[in-house]
């Protein structure tokens, strides 16, 4: 039998917060300290991040890296079925997304 | 140092968190920022019923309960929160002051933010009003326009406070500029001084959302806050040193904290790109600013960096596209899945031939935030399904939800609908339209009117 490595998720190693402007919405990744943010920088691309929500995000992926405070920003476009003035999400707002984001595993499966 | 306090970040914020700061003697101005881009729509609702409304309400809480203390400890209020009818706010704010006998009390109101009936004219001069997101040009035929505002900069607000206003009534007004306007007004800062002007903004944006940097929406800080604090969280000031460096902290002997980690979590919220956050008075750059710890609850933010302002101001141009309805219906055990089946085959012959515009169901519990993030259990003990649905007009939508209802007995097995989601309203759909405007043709418009309580 061969021993499967526990599932590390993004969580663990970062929190965040996520908003809204118009239909596009943002997802902060704050490093919880200076190793792990090395570690997600490297790992947790935007490419990966849109591949992970799927259908949840129409547009394109962008991340911002912030050196001086150990954080990046996800800009996802296209993301909130056309924003909280005429969306028929539950979180039309997209307050809940940064915990889409984290649940990410940091590796890839 | 000029001490700002941030008593709302939305209409329907409790804006007597403004009143501890105030006794206290820890603020100079205090700043309520009330409308985000769904505000002023509903804004426009209410103006529709009755043509003196139009403004946020909290400004009668501002006026009655805050304005008394305020004039008499010299603390300037600024707000946003005149909507649409700043004017018709401020008529509400001199009544107030006159019951409560605030003479000499001066209302400065803001205007020219409002486009609406200008759109025609500024079409037909040339300025396209394309759409940032498609790069579509803006036409007036097709769905209703019901809001037209550009957002303006600190200037006017300067100007009402350069005139000894004690309260500033404002449309859209972008929101960290609120914050903005004192410190350029008290410290004589240059409109083209981009580092001082950007850590102002910088300022404004940490502080606009009340409580969301003092621990609210904060999973920094999951096992620091008590829930029960969470209710009464005491709102931010910031701490602003004249070369724009400032700390950001919050109401003393109030719960909440303010560490790295809520400031972080506040200064990424709603940006876009770091290097460039654009509002109307400054390009900010917030990848060079630092922060350091400077005590308890207390965070300094240095080292904002701005670029020059752009030649275009932002217009949201909302449209009303129709209207919705939610119905949410309850599946028990067994067979959930084909018992919601059952009620999608339903509702689709119940429904034919009404003129909908869209259908929409999730499962609450399942695929209702992340949407079909991870695979759905195989036989769940319950199910609630959220069926959303669309049409044109508001009758079409009652129609259906009649129908809906009428099958009462006939459903799948266990069905139950909750019966709130039954009695409740359609809810308008709007289409926001974001472009931009030239300065030269809102900024001749903006004006700024001062008047006395006799």
């Amino acid at each position: 039998m061969t021993e499967t490595k526990p599932v590390r998720r993004l969580y663990e190693l970062a929190y965040g917060r996520s908003g809204d402007k118009g239909n596009i919405a943002n997802v902060s990744v704050i490093a919880r300290s200076s190793e792990t943010y090395a570690e997600i920088k490297e790992k947790i691309t935007s490419e990966r991040v849109k591949k992970h929500l799927g259908s949840l995000v129409q547009g394109r992926v962008e991340r911002y890296d912030l050196d001086n405070i150990e954080a990046l920003n996800f800009v996802l476009h296209d993301a909130l079925d056309g924003g909280a003035t005429r969306s028929l999400r539950l979180d039309g707002l997209g307050k809940s997304l940064a915990g889409a984001v984290l649940y990410m595993t940091v590796d890839e499966e | 140092m000029l001490r700002i306090g941030s008593a709302e970040g939305f209409y329907g914020d409790d804006v007597t968190r403004a009143l501890p700061m105030i006794e206290g003697g820890q603020v100079d101005v205090v700043c309520f920022e009330a409308l985000s881009e769904l505000t002023l729509a509903i804004l426009r609702r209410d103006q529709m019923r009755d043509p003196k409304r139009g403004y946020t309400r909290d400004i009668e809480v501002i006026a009655e309960r805050i304005l008394p203390l305020a004039f008499a400890r010299k603390v300037p209020l600024i707000t946003n929160g005149g909507g649409l009818n700043p004017t018709g706010a401020a008529e509400v704010v001199r009544k107030a002051a006159e019951r409560h006998g605030l003479q000499g009390l001066k209302i400065a109101i803001v205007t020219g933010d409002d486009l609406l009936a200008r759109l025609g004219d500024l079409l037909a001069a040339g300025e396209a009003l394309a759409n940032m997101e498609t790069g579509a040009p803006l036409t007036l035929d097709g769905l209703p326009i019901v809001t037209a505002n550009a957002y303006l900069g600190a200037k006017p607000v300067v100007d009402a406070l350069a005139q000894g206003a004690d309260i500033v009534i404002t449309g859209r007004v972008a929101d960290p500029c609120l914050y903005l306007a004192p410190l350029i007004q008290g410290y004589g800062w240059a409109w083209d001084d981009w580092d001082k002007l950007a850590s102002g903004i910088v300022c404004g944006h940490l502080l606009e959302c009340t409580g969301q940097v003092v621990g609210g929406n904060s999973l920094a800080l999951l096992d620091e806050i008590a829930p029960a604090d969470l209710a009464r969280l005491g709102y931010p000031i910031a701490e602003v040193e004249s070369d724009g460096s400032f700390v950001v902290t919050k109401t003393p002997g109030t719960p909440g904290r303010v560490s790295q980690a809520t400031v972080k979590e506040q200064l990424l919220y709603e940006m876009h790109d770091p290097r460039a956050y654009i509002t109307p008075d400054v390009v900010a750059n917030i990848t060079t600013l630092r922060l350091e710890d400077d005590g308890l609850d207390r965070v300094r933010v240095s080292g904002a960096t701005g670029a020059p302002r752009t030649e275009t101001l932002k217009v949201n141009v909302a449209r009303l596209e129709g209207y919705s309805r939610e119905l949410i219906f309850t599946l028990g055990w067994p067979e959930v899945y084909r018992k919601e089946e059952q009620m999608r085959g339903m509702l689709a012959t119940a429904w034919d031939g009404l003129p909908i515009t869209r259908v929409e169901t999730q499962r609450m519990g399942q695929d209702s935030l992340f949407g079909p993030l991870v695979a759905a259990p195989n036989d769940p003990i319950e199910l609630v399904v959220r069926v959303m649905f669309t049409a044109d007009d508001q009758e079409t939508l009652k129609t259906a939800v009649r129908r809906a209802m009428a099958l009462g007995l006939s459903g799948p097995a266990g069905m139950s609908v909750s019966g709130q989601s039954v009695g409740a309203d359609p809810r308008p759909l709007l289409g926001l339209w974001p472009a931009l405007v030239s300065r030269a043709v809102v900024e001749p418009h903006v004006s700024v009117t001062v008047t006395e309580v006799a």
